[in-house]
């Protein structure tokens, strides 16, 4: 193995930018917790559907030098899916008693999950497509990357703050913030909390579509490209905590430098381990994730 | 009681009379286990699921096996192991079917056969290249694909005719990777081709092959071997571009996978200069059934057939043979058949499961070259055709 | 006699009917066919013996939790079923004994919410208006932009009670045991701010305590509850005769 400065700059660079669309999924995962209090496993596939919109934005509308406006549509449209599922789906749990809510959101998410995937392969058959990107490689000192990897990392960390805007200074964000602290007492400010579900759900999803499109050119698009995110969203939760938003940042930073340095320096076959290790570390010395925080039921 | 004893006679008499054409009638149960869903390698799968329908129609309109029809239950393996012994068992218990191929995946293969061993119903790999689908001499297991030795060896005769000194290969850390990357050590060690070689394994799963191709692009190679499965191949030569070992360097990818329809929109001009193995070129010579099968391949897919597809066909095709000869359809009855009989396959010469040395054994290898893409939106019948194992 | 016009509200009629209201759990029977009215702009006590159902009849009358027999209204609006955002915003509004607050949001924003969840009826401006003026009668406004986690339970049940006014439309505040366990001083500022919303606003109020003597000074007219139901009304003084009322406090049955 050749050890060079360039190989460590290159290998920190890889991990930061793979980090941000992780924090990406594993943000919509845990936004959605906090307020829903329920955990989407079925997240992978708005990525998935995120990513079909692109290709089809791309290759057969927009063509690749609107790549962007692809992606924002590709965000809007699993929005708007979000917006139209989570009533449907999710709002009957609040009926059931809380013991058994878990339970059905479980059953729930997953059979959506199955659902989504296989509806692809029906649409859009197993077989693979990319969005052509006509993005030149850029060169960051004597280093390449991928231009349609730069633009994602860029463009996810524009969705991040534009994220943080959204919850810090309108006042669905407030109201947000309020519903993740105490749900009784939101109601009785007279915020319709039924209704701050679907939003909060269908934010977490656009998300997760939103890395879809950008990742597009990178990763393909197929019925499953959501799969692997998904467990990576949920080891990116366990590390930073359920519910804590600085936890899904600095945690997907996190597992996308360890994979990354793990993969260059000890064993490439192993890129995945390292990041498991990392889970279970996190599991014996701080269960409840480094920023993990009990929120209150009511 | 006499009325009783009658009509049990009777009784008995109609119902063994109506079982006995009815069970003539019941239809012979081919499985076809075969990756159709991600992360398989889905293009092949659907290929060699095309060749079997093909197969079977053409089985059933020659009057099918033993006077009765063929009938093929196509099952989903997806590329994983788990999911391939599932479906093998499901086959062979409530299906009852008597020979299961469609194999791509080499993982997929191994793993069945660990099964088949017990279970009897004889498996034969479609397009599984590792050495342990065969080398482990089972006696169900047969496959009509090229082994690690003479596919390793395509591609180095390829380097050595173009005079390449330095070669690096990546691969897959699957028994497929493993295999061919040591085959490939092995046989520039044995012939002493001397050639420096720098190995590099990669999980399949991975995302990003940057660190690998940075640490290729320091050893300055004339080729490169791209021993990926479906996405890490397509993630190696978009990448090598990016890092800019492509177009410097030659890559050669271990299978057919740039013949696959999809090729030219996943990699648009990035594919141009791409050197792959290939177990039949549309120039090659087919035998007439081979010819009848092409016909009916472009008239329904309105392309012409690619190996997997061939092969597919000619699994079929073989299997019915081979129960024919044998007059049976009991496992033991058409291991031996294919064992001591010789085939029409989809190539001029004929197919023969010998129980050879090593991984060659049960095993049938079709022709092996190496083709190269000169330009954007050619097809494997446009190629150019590099080298051909054994000029 | 001219009968009066089907929307204009009458004078006389009760701002808030609760008819027959009743809930159980299981075997327990929390409130059984409770009756209450409370007339605009009074200031009504609701007391009574431990378990008696108080808090029930509150979270009923809130949307918290839906009766099992009964109606609710308020003014002309029907209320029983709906959910309990719906009632808040229609001006129906509660603290709860143990104060609810946003304890990472400031002291600002936790009153700003319910104003912003109405829609800022008149603008931002009127609510900044409106808020001002409460932050400067509760006291709290040198806290105005801590986090509310940082407040004692005293401030919080302030705060709590503040959120609510700052509802557009409020028209009545039921407030569940808002002053047990908080400090003298705290308790009077509550009492100013109770009075002086009743005063300027006409705002109608539902207070459950304990606390005999706040309840004499601030409550005219006293509803007791006893084993689910409403067993009197009238002056504190009055009830507080009564044998029946006086053996539910004791524990024993009235001979």
């Amino acid at each position: 193995m050749i050890f060079s400065t360039e190989l460590l700059i290159q290998t920190l660079l890889s991990g930061l930018m793979v980090g941000v669309l992780y924090a990406l999924m594993a943000l919509g995962i845990t936004f959605i917790y906090s307020i829903v209090k329920t955990i989407n496993w079925a997240m992978g596939e708005f990525y998935m559907i995120g990513s079909y919109i692109q290709f089809v934005a791309v290759h057969f509308l927009l063509g690749p030098s609107w790549w962007w406006l692809a992606a924002i549509l590709a965000a809007a449209g699993t929005f708007l899916l979000g917006l139209l599922l989570e009533p449907i789906l999710l709002k009957p749990m609040y009926a059931r008693p809380l013991q058994r809510r878990d339970d059905y959101a479980t059953v729930v998410t997953i059979a959506l999950l199955l659902l989504l995937r296989n509806l692809a392969v029906a649409l859009g058959g197993p077989n693979q497509y990319r969005p052509e990107s006509n993005l030149p490689v850029v060169w960051i000192g004597p280093l390449p990357q991928e231009g349609a990897r730069v633009a994602a990392c860029l463009f996810a960390v524009l969705a991040l703050g534009v994220f943080w805007l959204v919850i810090k200074k309108t006042w669905v964000g407030l109201a947000l913030r309020a519903a993740a602290q105490n749900r009784v007492a939101v109601q009785t400010a007279g915020v319709d909390v039924y209704r701050l579900d679907a939003v909060a759900f269908a934010i977490g999803v656009a998300l997760a579509g939103f890395a879809g499109a950008l990742l597009a050119p990178v990763f393909m698009v197929f019925p499953t490209n959501g799969a692997v995110t998904t467990v990576k969203g949920f080891e990116i939760i366990v590390i930073g905590g359920l519910g804590s938003i600085p936890g899904a940042l600095v945690g997907g930073l996190l597992l996308g430098l360890i994979e990354s340095l793990g993969a260059a320096f000890i064993s490439s076959p192993y890129q995945n381990v390292y990041g498991f290790l990392l889970v279970i570390l996190i599991l014996i010395i701080k269960p409840n994730g480094l920023f993990g925080e009990r929120g209150r039921e009511a | 009681m006499w009325r009783g004893g009658f009509a049990g006679g009777a009784l008995l008499v109609s119902v063994l009379l109506g079982l006995g054409p009815a069970a003539a009638q019941e239809p012979i149960v081919f499985g076809v286990i075969t990756p159709l869903s991600p992360p398989g390698e889905t293009a092949l799968g659907q290929l060699a699921k095309r060749g079997a329908e093909i197969g079977a129609e053409y089985i059933n309109e020659k009057g099918g096996v033993l006077g009765r029809k063929v009938a093929l239950s196509v099952q989903d393996s997806a590329g994983k192991n788990e999911q391939a012994v599932a479906a093998y068992r499901r086959l062979v218990s409530s299906e009852k079917a008597v020979a299961v191929f469609g194999f791509i995946h080499s993982g997929a293969n191994i793993a069945v056969n660990e099964v088949a061993k017990e279970m009897g119903v004889p498996t034969m790999g479609t397009q599984t290249g590792a050495s342990d689908v065969t080398a482990k001499h089972y006696d169900i297991a047969f496959r009509t694909h090229a082994v690690d030795p003479p596919r390793a060896a395509t591609w180095l005769g390829w380097i050595k005719k173009n005079n390449f000194k330095r070669v690096s290969i990546l691969a897959e850390t699957t028994d497929y990777g493993i295999g061919l990357a040591k085959e490939t050590e092995k046989q520039n060690k044995d012939k002493t081709l001397g050639l420096e070689i720098q190995t590099i394994m990669f999980d399949r799963t991975t995302t990003d092959l940057l660190p690998q191709l940075l640490q290729v692009k320091a050893f300055k190679p004339d080729a490169i071997v791209n021993v990926g499965v479906g996405q890490p191949l397509d993630l190696m030569i978009t990448q090598a571009h990016t890092v800019g070992l492509l177009p410097g360097a030659a890559m050669v990818t271990s299978y057919d996978a740039p013949a696959r329809p999809q090729f030219w929109q996943l990699h648009g001009d990035k594919g141009v200069g791409i050197n792959f193995v290939a177990f039949y070129s549309p120039k090659s010579e087919l035998s007439e059934v081979g010819k009848e099968f092409a016909k009916r391949y472009q008239a329904k897919f309105n392309e012409p057939p690619v190996y997997a597809a061939l092969n597919g066909f000619a699994n079929a095709l073989v299997f019915a043979e081979a129960i024919e000869k044998a007059k049976s359809t009991e496992p033991k009855a058409i291991i031996k058949a294919l064992e001591e009989g010789s085939f029409t396959g989809w190539s001029t010469t004929p197919v023969t499961f010998p129980r050879a040395e090593g991984a060659l054994w049960h095993n049938w290898s079709p022709p092996l070259m190496v083709l190269h893409y000169a330009a954007k939106d050619q097809t494997p019948a446009t190629a150019t055709v590099a080298y051909v194992l054994g000029e | 006699m001219a009968t009066p016009l089907p929307d204009a509200p009458r004078p006389d009629a009760p701002l808030l009917e609760a008819l027959g209201l009743s809930k159980r759990y299981g075997g327990l029977i929390a409130n059984n066919g409770v009756t209450l009215r409370l007339a605009r702009g009074e200031i009504r006590g609701l007391i009574g013996p431990n378990g008696a159902g108080k808090t029930t009849l509150v979270n009923l009358i809130t949307g918290i939790e839906t009766a099992d027999a009964g109606r609710i209204r308020l003014g002309d609006v029907e209320l029983s079923g709906r959910p309990a955002h719906a009632i808040a915003a229609h001006g129906l509004i509660r603290t709860f004994q143990v104060a609810r607050v946003f304890e990472s949001l400031s002291v600002r924003d936790n009153l700003l919410l319910p104003f912003l969840a109405a829609g800022s009826p008149g603008g931002l401006g009127a609510g900044r208006a409106r808020l001002a003026e409460l932050l400067a009668l509760s006291t709290l406004a040198a806290l105005a932009d801590d986090r509310a986690g940082t407040l004692s339970g005293g401030q919080r049940m302030l705060l709590q009670a503040c959120a609510g006014f700052m509802v557009p439309g409020v028209s009545l505040h039921v407030l569940d045991e808002p002053f047990a366990g908080i400090n003298p001083v705290v308790k009077d500022t509550l009492i100013q701010l109770i009075r002086r919303e009743n005063e300027s606003h006409a705002c109608t109020f539902l207070i459950v305590s304990h606390e005999m003597d706040i309840v004499r000074r601030l409550c005219p007219i006293v509803s007791v509850m006893i084993e689910g139901a409403i067993a009197a009304e009238g002056r504190l003084d009055e009830v507080a005769r009564r044998a029946d009322v006086i053996a539910a406090y004791l524990g024993g049955n009235a001979p």
